[in-house]
This record gives C-alpha cells, structure tokens and sequence, in this order.
C-alpha cells in the first residue's frame, strides 16, 4: 500500500519581480511527497529548489498554486499562524548551521521550545533528548564557536527535532562540511526517517548527499525535469 | 534557559558596545540631571522661613540706582510694617581676590533680627553687632571657608566705592538658604565715605501675610512723583525679578537638555539599529523558527530599553549621590549654595531614558517586521 502523502503540490508557480521583468521561479509544479520520505531535491543554482522548499516550508509564497502539508493549505494561512505552524510542525535546517552564538548547544536546541507550553523541567528534558539523538549530549553546555563545523549542523539538527515535527527541511545541509562530517550528517538525517519516521526534505547539488534520499528529483528552470 | 536570559545574553554579546551605549545613556542622564537641577535652582531659589513676610524695595529705575536715607522714616510710618533695614551693596573682594567669592550688604544691626529672622545668631552675636561699628556678621559657609572666627579682622576693597574698609567679626549666622553673605553696618559704611544719605535699597517686614498687598501697595503710592520713586514687591517677585536680568535662562536650558536628548536618541538608535542589523540572519532564523513579529519585537524593545534603563540608572544615580553627598558649594566654586535633584527630576530624567528605549527599538522593528525569513536569510549568504 503506498504511504500516506505528507505534502501535495499543485499547480504551484513563483514569479519574482526584478526591476520591470518578472523572473519565473517555480513554473506550475506539482508533487507529492509521501510521510516518512527522504527526497533529494536537485537542480543547479537558480533552477527554484530553494524556492519550492521555502513554499512548502511556509517561510516563502507562492504567485499561484496549492501546497498542502498534512492537509494545511500553507499559502492561505496569514504570517501569525505560519509561525505557530512553522513551528509545530517543521523542522529547518540550513547549510550555514545559523545557531545563536552567545547560546549554548542546548540553548540554540531549546530555542524554539520557549514558544510551546512547557515547563522549564520538560524543555530541558526535550533538549537532552535531541542532543542525544544526534549524539552530542556531551556537547551541551558548548557555544557554537567551541565545536566544529560538522557537531554544529548535528545541533542544528537537534533543534529542528527537538518540538518533534514530521517534516524536516534541509537546505544544503552538508553545504559547508568535509566529506567526513557530511557523512555523518546525512547518516543522521537517514536514520530520522528510518527510526523517527520523519519526512526529509533535501536541497542538495552533491549527488553523494542525494543518494542518501529514498528519491531524487530535478528541477531545471522552475520545472520537474 | 528563559526568554529573559536569551534578551540578555544577546544584549552583552558585544560587550565593549554595550558598554560604550550604557556609558553614553549614562553621561547624557546625569548631563540632563544636571541642567535640570541648576535650571530648578536658578528659577526657582529656595526660600527661606521669613520669604512670605518680606517686602524688597528697590529704586523704581534700577536696582543701582541709589535711594534717598530719609525715605526709612515714612516707610515705617506705613501700618502693618514691622521693621526695616537699608541693604547697600558693598562689592568688596576679600585679600586681594580676583572675583567677589561672596556678597557683602550694609544694614541696620537694630533690624536685622526682626527682617532676617531666618537667620540664626546667638545673642552675643548680636551684642556684638549692634556695639562696635566696624563689626559684620558672616554666613557659616564663607566664614568656614576663610577660617574666619568672632573677633577676626579683615579687609575688603570695594569695586563700588573708593577704597578700603576694615571689618571685625561680630557673628556667624546660619539658618538661610544661602549662609554666604556677609552684613555689616550701614552707619558704618555712612562714616567711611563721608556721605551719608543713600541707601542701595530697603528691605522690609511686614506683620502678616494679610498685610503684604496693601503695604507694598503703600510703599510704592508713597514715593510716587518723587525724585525717588520706587518699586516695592515681595521677596519671591523681587527674586524672579532680578533672574529675570540674567535673560531666558530657561529657553537655553531647555535647548541644551532638547539638543542633549535629541543626540542620544540618535545614538541609541544607531547602536540598536548596528546591533539588529548584524543579527538580521538570526532574527530571520527565528522567524522560521516560530517567533512572531510581536515577539521579535518585544526582543529589540526589551534590549534597547534595558541598555536605556542602565545607563540612565548609573547616570541618575551618580548625578544624585555627587549632588547629594558632594560639597556642591567647591563643586560650583560657589555659583550654588544647594543643588537637590529633586524626585520630580529623576522621575522626569527616567521617562526621558523609558522613552529613548522605546524611540530607539522602533526603527530596527520596522526593519524586522518587514523582512521575510526568505530575504533575512540572505543577508550573509
């Protein structure tokens, strides 16, 4: 039985306006991406897969088109609840790691866990939990200049776990890495979907990152090629 | 880790600007204090216990212009007058000094108790100044300030009239908001120049607050087409009068305070705007994150108001404690005798400093309300 579809794509088309000429970004996509799916986005730069990860992320919005996730339409929903949804139920993670650098590892982890209702005791708990995810536990109390470049995008990986999301964004994740922290990045982000049963959403130009998907797409001038 | 500890931990993430923004908040507040208390004690002086019952009078012209002696006799003909006593400038510097460091009035030593009440003198004092001539009494301030003690000489040479006079210390008074002057004996200075008969103005007491308008309506009425007319007004009239000399003290107070204020919101709002542009990658992460425009928001408005609140805090503080605790007198080499920062001025000083807080957060929340997570991001890309 094919799995359940986490987002659907319909349709979706971006212009962006540069000066008087309206650049195409996205040009009619439509795609499915099924729960506990790790999909490789390809293309080369300027091709929109930034930009379709961004709609389907709800950080960016679409000229025209549907995307639904987990049966949201997130182009209808205005920036407040966009941002309750961002964060209940994405996960992002980005090539320049971005954590806080006056924070500590557990700190940038518990971020977005100072939105929710919990308690200090719970967030903490949640914290631990995702460090140990991404084995850093003992990393915790370390700012982000005090680790390397591969154990920040690992806690940057625990801060997109840490509210517990089904989907997960990454934009060239293993962008800024050695091939040695890459592989180690992208084997965590395999064993989120295989053991977590997390959707992984993928920008990456490194067919060796895109192998680590369960499925590879290419977008060539703002269409599925 | 709470909400509070990210607002400061982001807030001393650059320490040195933190401190130079809480520094420059800090120098402006006791910058603004400052002017605020000297424009309070120049507008309005304090008064002393007997203000109320006293009538200055003065020369209907100007105040240098002399009045005649034998007007004393029909002002206290005039019901409800208690006492009177001439009050001449002197303008004496004392041992050679460049300036006059305190000033010098002859008066009656029979009235003095009676117009001065508010200032205190024991009885041998008084003795004293009413039996020797050549005797004065000090305010406690100058007299601690030369060492003067009863019973010491010295001179003082006068810039107003020819010469030298000798003086004898017969008393040291206190008890007025300003133990600076030095009085001694009309009659004294009436035989040393040789012309007896003027007086530089008079002061009066009267009996009860309830006499004050129609004495000094009197006063003046008897003098009126004289070659001496003259003007008589109450002590807290005769004190905004003669401030008043002295120009739009305070315009130019307020102009300088305005210009002081205007330069630190300037200044806070450019450090807030550099240290919100330096994060605008961070903010936008936050975004992505979750956080809403309102909670970006009150981040900025929470820091920039901290960092306000501090320095006005060190800046108001240390103007209270300086001017409190401080001998303002050295301080102001004399210019002022007190200098209270009153709770009206640190409550003002503080709303000013709340403000700038709040003035300052607002143009780098536009910037990030604005911005999308998309372009945010972009910004070091």
């Amino acid at each position: 039985m094919a799995a359940e579809n986490i987002v659907t794509i319909r349709n979706l088309t971006k212009l962006y306006r540069q000066g008087e000429i309206d650049v195409t970004a996205l040009n009619n996509v439509s795609l499915d991406i099924a729960a506990a799916e790790f999909l490789a986005l390809m293309g080369p730069s300027g091709s929109g897969k930034s930009t379709l990860l961004h709609i389907i992320a709800g950080v960016d919005r679409p000229t025209s088109g549907e995307c639904r996730v987990q049966d949201v339409d997130v182009t209808r929903l205005n920036e407040s609840q966009l941002a309750d949804w961002r964060n209940q139920n994405v996960g992002f993670i980005f090539q320049t790691f971005n954590l806080i650098p006056v924070l500590t590892a557990a700190e940038n982890v518990e971020l977005p866990l100072l939105l929710t209702q919990l308690n200090r005791s719970q967030r903490r708990k949640q914290v631990a939990t995702a460090l140990e995810l991404v084995g850093l536990s003992d990393r915790a109390h370390h700012l982000p200049r005090q680790l390397s470049g591969g154990q920040e995008q690992r806690v940057a990986i625990a801060r997109a776990l840490v509210t517990d999301p089904k989907l997960i964004v990454a934009d060239e994740p293993t962008g800024n890495l050695d091939s040695h922290s890459a592989q180690e990045v992208l084997g965590v982000l395999q064993s989120l979907r295989q053991d977590a049963g997390k959707t992984i959403i993928m920008v990456t130009h490194d067919p060796k990152a895109a192998a680590f998907g369960t499925r590879q797409i290419h977008l060539e001038k703002g269409e599925l090629s | 880790m709470t909400i509070s500890t990210f607002i400061i931990k982001n807030a001393l993430r650059n320490k040195r600007r933190a401190f130079l923004s809480v520094s420059s908040v800090a120098a402006s507040l006791f910058l603004l204090v400052t002017l605020q208390v000297a424009l309070r004690e120049l507008t309005q002086p304090p008064e002393s216990s007997g203000a109320e019952l006293r009538v200055a009078v003065r020369n209907k012209i100007s105040l240098t212009n002399p009045l005649p002696a034998r007007q004393r006799g029909i002002i206290e003909k005039i019901p409800g007058v208690e006492g009177v006593t001439p009050f001449t400038w002197f303008g004496g510097k004392y041992k050679g000094e460049e300036g006059m460091s305190f000033a010098q009035f002859a008066v009656d030593p029979k009235a003095l108790g009676t117009v001065f009440s508010d200032a205190k003198m024991d009885a041998a004092g008084y003795k004293n100044f009413n039996e020797q001539k050549d005797s004065c009494v000090l305010g406690k301030i100058t007299a601690e300030k030369y060492g003067l003690k009863v019973g010491d000489r010295f001179v003082l040479d006068s810039t107003v009239y020819p010469g030298s006079l000798t003086f004898r210390v017969a008393g040291i008074y206190s008890g007025t908001p300003d133990d600076r002057n030095m009085l001694f004996r009309q009659d004294y200075l009436d035989d040393s120049l040789g012309v007896p008969g003027q007086v530089g103005m008079w002061w009066l007491k009267v009996k009860s607050a309830d006499d004050m308008p129609r004495v000094t309506a009197a006063v003046n009425q008897a003098f009126e087409n004289t070659s001496a007319e003259v003007r008589a007004e109450s002590e807290r009239a005769f004190q905004l009068g003669f401030l008043a000399m002295l120009g739009n003290i305070k315009a130019l107070v307020a102009s300088i305070s305005t210009v002081v204020v205007f330069t630190l919101v300037l200044v806070t709002a450019s450090t807030m705007s550099m240290a919100v542009r330096e994060r605008f990658r961070e903010l936008a992460i936050l975004k992505a994150l979750g956080f809403r425009r309102r909670e970006l928001f009150a981040f900025i408005l929470a820091e920039s108001f901290g960092l306000s609140v501090v320095g006005a805090a060190i800046g108001i503080g240390v103007a209270y404690c300086a001017y409190t605790f401080g001998d303002i007198g050295k301080m102001t080499h004399g210019i002022f005798v007190t200098f209270e920062v009153t709770p009206r001025i640190i409550g003002f000083s503080a709303l000013v400093a709340a403000l700038l807080g709040i003035v300052s957060a607002i143009a780098p929340s536009l910037a990030v309300a604005r911005m999308s997570v998309v372009n945010g991001l972009k910004t070091l890309d």
